[in-house]
Parts: C-alpha cells; structure tokens; sequence
C-alpha cells in the first residue's frame, strides 16, 4: 500500500499535468474568477480536456458545460473548484464520488476568516481524506505549468509567463500576480508556478518534494507567511539541495517578535522568531532573501550561470568610480579580487590601451567599444586566476552599447565560469539590458546586487562540495535520570528549577558542573566547603529570588573557615532585611571558578522549529550587544564548531589583544551535550546557563549559574 | 400563513429570480450548488422574500439560507 506521502505525490502529478479537467462552479460572466480561469485554461493552449461544470450554464467559450460532474462521463485527472465556500464541500463530495483525486480550491471564505470558515475548511480536509484526494489551497490564485506537454494556467493571473527553471511557489496569492508582472519585464520565465493559499492539504514541504524530481525546475523559489512545520521543511531543503544541488530561496515574512515577549530567560527574550528562521534557514542551506527583487537577483545568478568554483573575482568596467563600488561591495561580501596571471597582464598591456587600468578591476577606458571589452572579458575568464567576471558599462557619448552586450553575451557561453553584468543608467542602456536579459546573462541595476548574487552562489557552491566526514563522537548521558527529576517537578505543579536542581540535569548530560552542596546551616555550610576545597562561592537558593546578585545573596572567593562564617551569615541577613518574605531553602556552596571568559548558553522552544540552542558572550554583554547565535537542535561537533565561531566577537575567544586563547573545545562539547539534552528532555522550556565559564586553552569551562523553565 | 402556502410563494419567487420553473424546484435543491445563482442572485433573492412576505431579513443570516427548505423555515421564523 502507497505511504500518505506517495499518494499525494502522485496527485501533485495530476495538478500539474492532467490530462483532463474539469472547473467546477464555471460561470460565463466576465470579469468573474471563474470565468477568468477557464478562458486562461483554453487561451494557454491546454493539451488536455476541459469540462466546465456549472448548474445554469450550457456552454462556455464554446465549450459543453455539465450541470454535476458527475454527470461527466469521462475521466477527470483535475478539479478546479471556484464555488463560493459554502458549497465547495458538495462539489468536493462529488469530485470524490466522481473519482477524482486532485482538485485546486481556488475560493476563500475558509480559516483566513475564522469563524465559520475554520469549520468549512474541515469540513474539506475530511472530505479529501475520505476520497484519498489531494487539494492545493483553498484561498489561492491557481496553479501554471509552462511545460509544452501541458502548458496549464488554471489560475487567475493575468499572463502565462514564459517557459524557464525557475519554481515559484507563494502562500499569497496578489504576489504572484506581481511576480508574474515583474519577471516578465525582465523575461524571467518559469517552469511551475503555484500558490497554494491555506495550505490546507498540500503544504510547501509537499510541493518542494514534487519539485525535486522535477526536471524542469532548477531553482526554487518560496514566498512564506507562516511555517507551520520548521523541522519538516528543514528537511525536505536539506534533502533537495544534497541530492540534486537544486538551489532553494525563500522570502518568509511577518517577522514578529510576540515569542520574545512571553519568555522568561535570556535565551527566550533574544531567540524571536526571525532570528531562529534565520539559523534554520542556514542550517538547512535556504536562502533567505529580503524582497522579491533581492530574491530574483540572486535566482537569475544561480539559474543562468555556473556556480563559481572559488571567490576570486575580475572586474571589467569602462568608468573607475564604478569598479570601485564595485570592489567595496565584493571585499564586504566576502570576495576577493583575483591576481590576474602574468600571460594576463600582458596581453591587457599589448591590447589595451596605455591610459587603460590593466590590473584587478581592469577600466577599458570610457571610450571602450566592444573589441576592447571582447579582449578584457575573454582573457580574464581564460585566466586560471579568475573563477568569476563581473562586467560594468555605463553609457558614454561612443559606447555602442547593444555591441557590447551582444559581444558579452557570446564570450560569456565559451566559458564555463559566471559572468555578471551591470549597465549602469536607465534610458540609454535599456536596450542593452534587453539583450543580456534575453541571452539569460545576470543583469543588475546596481553594482552591490551583483556582488550580493555572486557571494550567495559562492557559498551555495561551497555547500555543495563540503563533505562532511566527521567521526560522530560517543558520548553518554543518563536521560532516564534526567527525566525522572524533570517528571517528578512538572508532577509536583513546578514551573522552575533553581540552579541546585538544573545542575543536577546538567550533570546528567555530562555537561561541567562544579562540586557543590546545599547548606541549611552555618556548620554544614562550613563542612561543604572544607570538603570541596577553598575557595568557594556561597549563594541564596530561595524560589522567591530569582537575581541573587541584586539582594546580596551571593559571596564569591571565600577562603577560609572564618570567611565561610562571616559569608553565610552576610547572606542570611542581607536576605532577611531586602525580601522578608521570601522562603530560603538553604545556602548552595560551589567551588570558586578561575577567572575566565563568560560566555551564554541556552535552550528554548519555537512552536514551527522545536528545540533551538542559542550561544554568546555572558553577563551583560548579553543584553546590551545581543552577539548571540541559534540553531536548531541537535547539532553534531562541527556544526557547533561553526556556531561558536559565527559569533562576532568570536576573536575575545581566540586571543585578542593579547589575551590568551580560551578552550573553544569545550564549549563546542557543551553545546552538542545541551543539544541532546534539549532533543532528550522535551519537558524542558527553557534552559539558561549563564554564564559558562571559559578557561585557558586545554583548562575547560564551567557551569557557573544555571536554571531551567517548564 | 400555513407552511404549504410559504413554500409555494418561496417557489414562486426563486423561480422569477433565477428564471426556472417553480415545478422543476426540489424542497432541498441549493441555490448556488443546484440552480446556479451567482452573489447578485442571492441578494435578488432576499430582497424579494422580504417583499413578498413583507418581513425584514438580517442580511447576513439570510445569506446562510441555500434552499428552499431553509428559506420556508426562515420565513415561517420571521412571520411568527
């Protein structure tokens, strides 16, 4: 028997390629949605049958109309449903009965009104459920394949885009119909196009399967509003980009900040949820792009060209301000300007004229024609130094403009290298721009977009050629003894666990934990101590005082006998006269740390992504400079190698300013344990331990202060 | 006003707003699904039971009405 996963698979097959369809809720009124797209279908040139179903009509565009379809006697691959919602469940019940197993529901009036229109949209899903059926939306614009075998436009868009490689699937449908708009004037065309509104049944994550084995689609595209299973889509994006190096980039909107606001820890107040879209995003290897134009500027780069092998660029312009914004640009982005061979340089020098600038970024000079910028692009992209050229031309009294993007346009095919353009201006170089633009030569307005572009398919490359050969390494935890402490706490109604407690988790995960005790007199306190081994720190561990610090509840370096005395009853008093109220369960006694780095390290939970951990520099740094990272759990070595060293002030860790260098390996060790520990332990909200205490290289860290929200 | 009555005005109506014989009206025959009447029909709709039985009919309930059973109840509700 076919997997859920199978069935739907199968049925995406039919939406984009039936051989017969049927528009249930037809109409011959113009200027309506339904009447929009059954012209749409029959004007794109469908290679299928269309049925229009409609209860008063009996023909459309020339066309037999069937009051039920179930009256229609031939097969139906397709249904498109454009009734109002308050009948579409009885159009879906008969496309069930009728045998039909794919269906578009393009009508609204569901969940986006709440109401009676969440009820509504139930009411669908059991319907498809009960029938084995398949729906994309409702609330949507439709669906367009541009493949000649089927060449469908069962949406209400204005235009059939062109024939292309690029997918663009949208969760809003008045976008597409301004992407459709946008990538025609750039002739960008498309290989499928889908909105798929409430997602309802099929969801981005089925689509981006479908589009896996799709081959007409080389990139993918993905407009966001709400993701609804993070893990899922993680993993479809890593599954699609490693097995067919197909790129995937999203728009995901809406950044809020509403899960920031309700937390109760470090982690919990700096983890929004934009920024763990973007760690997930990352992880999973999806671009994330701000708008449609840095979306179609980067999707050009990676559909008409060949990924660079490396970073190093050549710059050919006919202006100097120019390649040095330009240069700017690329530096930042992560470029680098190549080293042109020496056999390069002297051919610019024999070929170019003496006023031309022949090193990296090479001016031809304002008055360039296109033999100038023939020899300056060839040379560079024969040059073993280069992996890309960037092209700029602005338009000079002389520059014979459609010559020279005609000429860049051929050199750029003889090379398997990318090549970039930026004719700089509007008016005067349009006409240029028509020409790259229909040879699929990446065009930009700007000069940073194209470096932007080129930085982005970089590490796109640099993705797909990592082998990852890491040796997972064993470790040990003891999570039946974990969850029993966890269980035991939610059992007892408790929402926290004091630094006492989570150390005691902590210390299940292997996680380094300091020798500790819990004092409920000054002898015991005492006894602790001498035990452990000076010095100590004595603190106040009260479920009514969660800032010890701030009710002089903590004293640190504590060396003798005579100073654990004094400390323990420092802290009794200062207690007793800031919080009367508060209930002390007794004085915890932990061995001092040595001096080192504090740095942060946290758990929280995303309702779309699930356990995410979160690292950065400690104390107050946390608040203030926010130099914090998150990923989504669990994470192998390396991939907590990278986190720790994708922080910006990562260099206080790796001896700046002659400080020493701190030992990054323990750290690393400690964000896989707490990964698992997050993985392992899902009765665990939010988890804070700051700070870790970093020490010298080979001296480790310790936990210095931890606690644990259910 | 007897129920029996009701139903034949109701008929009488749908049949003048979307141009099909009364005779041909099944009791539970849905007004966008079996007879095809688009958004403006269904307003034509309640204005004309409003007029015909003289009642005023909440807009929004009234729009939930999708058959002639409905309607018959609706109006018998109203009139009481």
């Amino acid at each position: 028997m076919s997997s859920e996963f199978e069935i739907k698979q199968e049925n995406l097959k039919k939406i984009f390629y039936p051989e017969s369809l049927a528009i249930v809720g037809a109409t011959k009124i113009t200027g309506t949605v339904p009447n929009d797209i059954i012209t749409n279908i029959l004007r794109t040139n469908f290679q299928g049958v269309v049925f229009p179903v409609s209860p008063k009509e009996r023909f459309i565009n020339a066309v037999k109309c069937y009051k039920y379809i179930i009256d229609i006697e031939d097969q139906i691959d397709l249904a498109i449903l454009v009734f109002p919602s308050s009948v579409c469940h009885m159009a879906l019940e008969q496309c069930g009965q009728k045998g039909i197993k794919s269906a578009i529901i393009i009508s609204a009036g569901f969940k986006e009104v709440g109401g009676n229109g969440i009820e509504r949209e139930k009411q669908i899903i059991s319907i498809a459920h009960k029938y084995g059926m398949s729906f994309i939306g409702p609330n949507c614009l439709g669906v367009i394949n541009t493949d000649p075998t089927s060449l469908l436009n069962a949406s209400f868009a204005r235009k059939m885009p062109e024939e292309g490689s690029i997918a663009f699937l949208s969760q809003s449908g008045a976008l597409c119909t301004a992407v459709l708009d946008y990538a025609q004037a750039k002739q960008i065309g498309f290989s499928k196009f889908v909105s798929f509104g409430n997602k309802a049944d099929i969801s981005e994550i089925d689509l981006l399967y479908y589009l896996k084995n799709d081959p007409k689609t080389k990139v993918i595209l993905l407009y966001l509003e709400e993701i609804s299973d993070g893990r899922e889509l993680m993993k479809a994006a890593r599954e699609i980009i490693r097995d067919t190096g197909k790129p995937i980039l999203a728009i995901k909107s809406g950044r809020t900040s509403e899960g920031a606001s309700a937390a109760a820890s470090h982690t919990g107040s700096l983890a929004g949820s934009d920024e763990i879209i973007n760690a997930a995003f990352e992880q999973a290897g999806i671009i994330r792009c701000n708008d449609i134009e840095d979306m179609f500027n980067t999707a050009i780069a990676l559909t008409y060209q060949p990924l660079p092998k490396d970073n190093r660029i050549a710059i050919i312009t006919n202006a100097g301000g120019p390649g040095v914004l330009t240069t700017d640009a690329a530096i930042n982005d992560g470029l680098k300007l190549a080293q042109f061979s020496e056999k390069t340089t002297e051919i610019y020098k024999k070929s170019l004229p003496t006023t031309a600038n022949i090193k990296n970024p090479v001016d031809v000079i304002g008055d360039a024609r296109a033999d100038r910028y023939h020899v300056a692009i060839s040379q560079a992209l024969k040059d073993e130094n280069v992996d890309a050229a960037f092209v700029i031309l602005t338009p000079q009294s002389m520059t014979d403009i459609d010559t020279i993007a005609t000429e860049i346009c051929q050199v750029a095919g003889h090379y398997d290298k990318p090549v970039y353009t930026s004719f700089m201006g509007e008016a005067d170089v349009a006409s240029g721009i028509k020409i790259l633009q229909k040879a699929k030569i990446p065009h930009y307005l700007l000069p940073e977009s194209m470096s932007k572009s080129l930085a982005r398919a970089f590490r796109f490359s640099q993705r797909l050629n990592f082998k990852n050969e890491e040796v997972i390494k064993e470790r040990k935890f003891e999570t039946n003894k974990a969850n029993k402490i966890l269980n035991e706490a939610i059992r007892n109604k408790r929402n926290y666990l004091p630094e006492e407690e989570a150390i005691e988790i902590l210390k299940c995960y292997g996680l380094p934990v300091l020798d500790n005790g819990l004092a409920k007199s000054e002898n015991e306190a005492i006894s602790i101590a001498e035990n452990i081994g000076y010095p100590v720190v004595m603190k106040i561990i009260s479920d009514d005082i969660v800032h010890k610090f701030d009710v002089g509840g903590v004293v640190i370096n504590i060396k003798n006998k005579t100073e654990s005395k004094s400390a323990y009853n420092s802290i009794i008093t200062n207690v007793k006269n800031k919080i009367p109220e508060a209930k002390v369960k007794g004085i915890f006694v932990t061995k001092m740390i040595p001096k080192g780095e504090e740095v942060i390290l946290g758990i929280k939970r995303d309702p779309a992504f699930g356990a995410v951990v979160m690292f950065g520099f400690g104390g107050i740094f946390v608040e203030i400079f926010k130099d914090v990272n998150f990923r989504v759990a669990p994470l192998n070595d390396s991939e907590a190698l990278k986190m720790i060293y994708d922080i910006k002030s990562i260099k206080i860790l790796t001896g700046a300013r002659g400080r020493s260098v701190k030992d990054i390996g323990s750290i690393q060790d400690s964000i896989v344990r707490i990964t698992q520990l997050a993985v392992d332990c899902p009765q665990i909200k939010e988890l804070d331990i700051n700070p870790l205490i970093v020490l010298e290289e080979k001296k480790g860290c310790y936990v210095a202060d931890a606690k644990i929200m259910l | 006003m007897v129920t029996d009555e009701i139903q034949t005005k109701v008929k009488q109506v749908i049949s003048n707003v979307l141009k099909i014989s009364a005779d041909e009206l099944s009791n539970d025959a849905n007004f966008i699904f079996d007879l095809g009447a688009d958004s403006m029909q269904s307003l034509e709709l309640v204005a004309a039971f409003e007029e015909e039985f003289d009642i005023e009919m909440d807009q929004e309930k009234a729009l939930e009405i999708q058959s002639v059973a409905d309607a018959v109840v609706f109006i018998e509700n109203c009139l009481n």
